[in-house]
């Protein structure tokens, strides 16, 4: 019956209409009464749920995106890197993937890149003649290419659920090849859409006129230099780093630019709080009702039943995969990565399978589950920065979800997609 | 049938994990199957404080928790986590197994949980990734992640080092890129979250030996029969030698696991070390009863 | 009445810009101390062990503000499945479902963030020293004020004001 109200009345609250964060917070909140425990636990979770330092890269991100935008930064990136690849369909497809690709190898969090690299190049494709949507799904997708290069806190999370004894390095390495397959996969797909839509072209300016742009740009591609150099050289972390973004957004627009005025400044800062809490709230709620996911065993208990259903290890890695898709459509990966690792690890080791080689699946499986509604934060954050319903993104997310569901097949299938790099690398 | 649901913030098959489920079992057995034990591990409950407040609450019924995790909210389990407090493993055992440790479990009442027995959580030393640590005089300028903890903190600080708040994900990345240069825990943690591979020297100072503790919900407790009562009190003191036994072999397979991976483990003397935490005992330790406890454990045998 | 309710309303519009510029003052204050850590650890080499912990309470503040806020201004996400399946006229009879589930959470906030707070009078935050209490003010305020923005829009949608009469797919406006 618990089981019932909690799915049941989110359900029904979704279908109306109700925004997602109180429809997880209400059906949590009468799971519990049900269950006859104190509700103050589903509050409790509402808070820590948003308590983490990590998350600050969000707001971060978001704020320095909005920055860029007005204080003129993005707009000159972008005429230079349109200047570049304007005269390919879709250029600015591709201009988004290399971008999350460059920050997924220093960030690990892909909600945190849906909001640096969509802060910057979603608002700038719109302006462009993209599709709102479309930016918004290359943005999302190409987001989770941060979870498999590395660093990945996720892998530390798995290797720690496995039992520690699966090496992060070889983790670390393991994601190396899926992570840039994922890339290459969305630009194709990227080229495809676009072409499919007609998106413009614009001739090739000559040399001159692109190496004009670029002088002009460079204090905007500095950032992705001091961000890489910085997080590479020790100075700051992956989280501090979109601290850092902010700073050196205000110092270029103010003084290099002298773009910012008191009143875009104002704007930026009201902008970024809206789109945060807008998104940290509904990670909150869903902190609420993964706890009771937790507190009611959902993911054991349907973990469990995939072991009676076959022992044929093609299916058995087929079964995983959907299952944990459908698990991380409610539930975010940490969590996830937690509870499920103990039980398909042993599982999936009878017949062989490298731990290392199913962090992979775990995680690129997980990942694309940050993507799908009704939980879906990096969505959301993309989504949120686009100014585009969820709806209107899931209309046209089909083949980038296509390109992410045939890379983690390959990766899924072909074991040395993974384990190739770290074996070279032990020598 | 009644099934009572325990946190534990450690990975299935850990000592203190698997220390309650073997608690269940005893109580299962004594009380005829009418209570059972289900415990719910690697933190899916929450962090520890989340779950200190759920036990409070009645949220959940039971919790495997580290004596750090109630910060200053019980006195006299604050004075455990005093830097060097304890002088071996057996000095430790034997404050916890006496009096003293009936002392502290009692006080716990305060804060609603009814605390049941000590388990243990090991030493814990400083790691980093520049050179072995043998005196205070190698800590300074490092950078070492502490947890949040005041003493924590201003023991680094009396050590020369510099005390670094950082999420405990970032702590690999941190020590491999040279944001911070080390970090502090036990041979277990050390091994399972994979630090030994960025952060080669393990130094035995042995700072701080936390206890773990296991408690019930207050409310729940009022619920149980005095018979019941008394046979979850066993249950647990009937627990810890079965613990005891797992961690110390756990403790082994990790130090022997670190060393596979190239670590290199120092021993130290830690009279200087001992020397150089007046300050931090001047400060937290000003309650005429809480100096009388820090003495009666400095003159325990061990 | 309508008049009345008008009045009230203007208050409730500056009751939420208010909360909105305290949660933008938030994210600048969080983006100082951040920046101080980095500085601090970096050049001085003597790390503030504070400033993980306050940044998170800063950042708490401004996202239980600012969801409050987006009840009043609707920028709250969610699916309008239904919506477009249905004819015009059941949109405020959705739109007062989804109202009563808003100020049932909202009211959760108050209530239950309220005893969270009151137990935590007694616990000190490691590191800042502060009770926790200051933790779970963020949701008590903020339950409260969805609560008012909530039974504000429920009035004024019985009084007959177009407080559904937006368009279906949320928006979200710039700040203006
Ligand atoms: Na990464
Ligand atoms: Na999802």
């Amino acid at each position: 019956m618990e089981y019932w109200i909690l799915f049941g009345v989110f359900g029904v609250l979704m279908v109306v209409g109700t925004p997602i964060a109180f429809s997880l917070g209400i059906a949590s909140f009468a799971t519990i009464v049900y269950l006859g425990r104190p509700p103050v636990v589903v509050f409790q979770q509402l808070n820590s749920g948003v308590s983490a330092f990590t998350l600050m890269a969000i707001p971060f991100f978001i704020f320095a995106g909005d920055l860029m935008m007005r204080g003129g930064i993005a707009a000159r990136i972008i005429a230079f890197a349109g200047s570049v690849v304007g005269h390919i369909r879709g250029g600015l497809g591709q201009v988004n993937v290399v971008a999350s690709t460059l920050f997924g190898g220093i960030s690990g969090s892909a909600v945190a890149e849906a909001a640096a690299v969509g802060g910057i190049m979603i608002p700038q494709m719109k302006a462009r003649g993209y599709g709102a949507d479309y930016a918004v799904n290359v943005t999302s997708m190409a987001a989770l290419i941060a979870l498999l290069l590395p660093p990945s806190h996720n892998m530390i999370i798995y290797s720690l659920s496995g039992g520690g004894r699966i090496s992060i390095a070889d983790l670390f390495t393991a994601g190396i090849i899926p992570g840039l397959l994922l890339a290459l996969a969305l630009m194709i797909t990227a080229y495809i859409v676009a072409r499919k839509r007609g998106y413009p072209t614009e001739p090739f300016p000559g040399f001159a006129k692109a190496f004009q742009y670029f002088l002009i740009s460079i204090p905007g591609l500095l950032l992705i230099a001091i961000i890489f150099g910085g997080v590479r050289s020790g100075i700051f972390t992956a989280t501090e780093s979109s601290c850092i973004a902010v700073i050196y957004a205000l110092l270029v627009t103010l003084l290099v630019y002298r773009t910012m005025t008191w009143s875009a400044f104002v704007h930026c800062v009201i902008g970024a709080v809206r789109t945060t809490a807008m998104v940290l709230f509904i990670i909150g709620a869903a902190a609420s009702f993964g706890w009771l996911m937790a507190y009611l065993r959902v993911a054991p208990i349907l973990t469990e039943a995939v072991g009676q259903l076959t022992s044929d290890p093609l299916m058995v890695l087929l079964l995983i995969n959907v299952l944990l898709l459908l698990l991380g459509t409610f539930m975010d990966m940490g969590p996830l990565i937690i509870i499920t690792t103990p039980i398909f690890l042993p599982m999936v080791s009878s017949f062989g399978v490298d731990p290392v080689h199913f962090g992979v699946i775990m995680i690129l499986n997980l990942g694309i589950g940050l993507n799908t509604p009704p939980l879906g934060p990096v969505q959301f954050v993309a989504a949120a920065v686009g100014k585009i319903s969820i709806w209107a993104a899931m209309r046209s997310v089909w083949p980038f979800y296509l390109a992410g569901i045939i890379v983690l097949g390959l990766v899924t299938y072909i074991p040395a997609l993974s384990l190739w790099l770290p074996a070279l690398f032990r020598g | 049938q009644t099934v009572l649901r325990s946190s534990d913030t450690h990975p299935d098959g850990y000592p203190t994990v698997e220390a309650v489920k073997h608690f269940g079992e005893l109580v299962k057995e004594r009380t005829d199957g009418r209570y059972e034990v289900e415990v719910f591990h690697s933190a899916q409950l929450g962090q520890e404080a989340d779950t200190i407040e759920q036990t409070q609450f009645g949220v959940i019924d039971l919790n495997r928790i580290s004596i750090g995790a109630f910060g200053t909210q019980v006195p006299e389990a604050t004075v455990t986590q005093l830097p060097y407090i304890f002088r071996s493993a057996d000095h430790f055992h034997n404050v916890l197994d006496g009096p003293i440790g009936e002392e502290i479990l009692a006080a716990f009442d305060a804060v609603d949980v009814v605390a049941l027995a000590f388990y243990d959580g090991g030493a814990r030393s400083f790691y980093n990734s520049q050179k072995p640590i043998t005196s205070p005089e190698d800590m300074a300028g490092l950078k070492f992640r502490v947890m949040q903890s005041d003493i924590f903190v201003d023991m680094v600080g009396a050590l020369g080092a510099n005390a670094t708040p950082m999420p405990y994900g970032e702590v690999y990345s941190g020590i491999q890129t040279g944001v911070i240069d080390g970090a502090e825990n036990n041979y277990p943690s050390y091994d399972t979250a994979g630090h030994a591979e960025v952060a080669k020297y393990y130094s035995l100072d042995e700072h701080l030996m936390v206890p773990e503790v296991l408690v019930m919900s207050k409310i729940v407790w009022d619920g149980l029969t005095p018979e019941d009562q008394e046979i979850f009190r066993q249950a647990a003191k009937d627990s810890v030698a079965h613990q005891r036994e797992l961690w110390a072999a756990q403790e082994e397979e990790s130090r022997a696991a670190v060393e596979a991976l190239g670590a290199t483990i120092n021993e130290v003397d830690k009279q200087p070390f001992i020397d150089a935490m007046k300050p931090v005992y001047d400060k937290y330790v000003t309650d005429p009863k809480l100096q009388d406890l820090v003495a009666r454990i400095q003159a325990t045998e061990g | 009445m309508r008049s009345g309710l008008l009045a009230v309303s203007r208050v409730l519009r500056a009751v939420s810009t208010t909360a909105l510029w305290l949660s933008g003052a938030g994210l600048v204050a969080m983006t100082a101390i951040v920046a101080y850590q980095v500085y601090m650890r970096y050049v001085v080499n003597a790390s503030p062990p504070w400033t993980e912990a306050g940044s998170i309470q800063i950042m708490s503040w401004f996202i239980f503000l600012g969801a409050a806020v987006g009840v009043r201004e609707r920028f709250h996400m969610g699916f309008d499945v239904l919506l477009y399946a249905l004819p015009p006229a059941a949109k405020p009879w959705l739109r007062s479902i989804s109202d009563v589930a808003i100020f049932g959470f909202g009211f959760g906030m108050l209530w239950y963030g309220g005893e969270l707070a009151i137990r935590g009078a007694s616990v000190r935050i490691p590191v800042l020293g502060l009770p926790q209490t200051v933790t779970y003010l963020p949701i008590v305020v903020s339950g409260f004020l969805i609560c008012l923005f909530v039974l504000e829009r429920m009035a004024l949608r019985l009084a007959g004001e177009p407080v559904d009469a937006d368009a279906v797919e949320p928006t979200l406006n710039e700040a203006s």
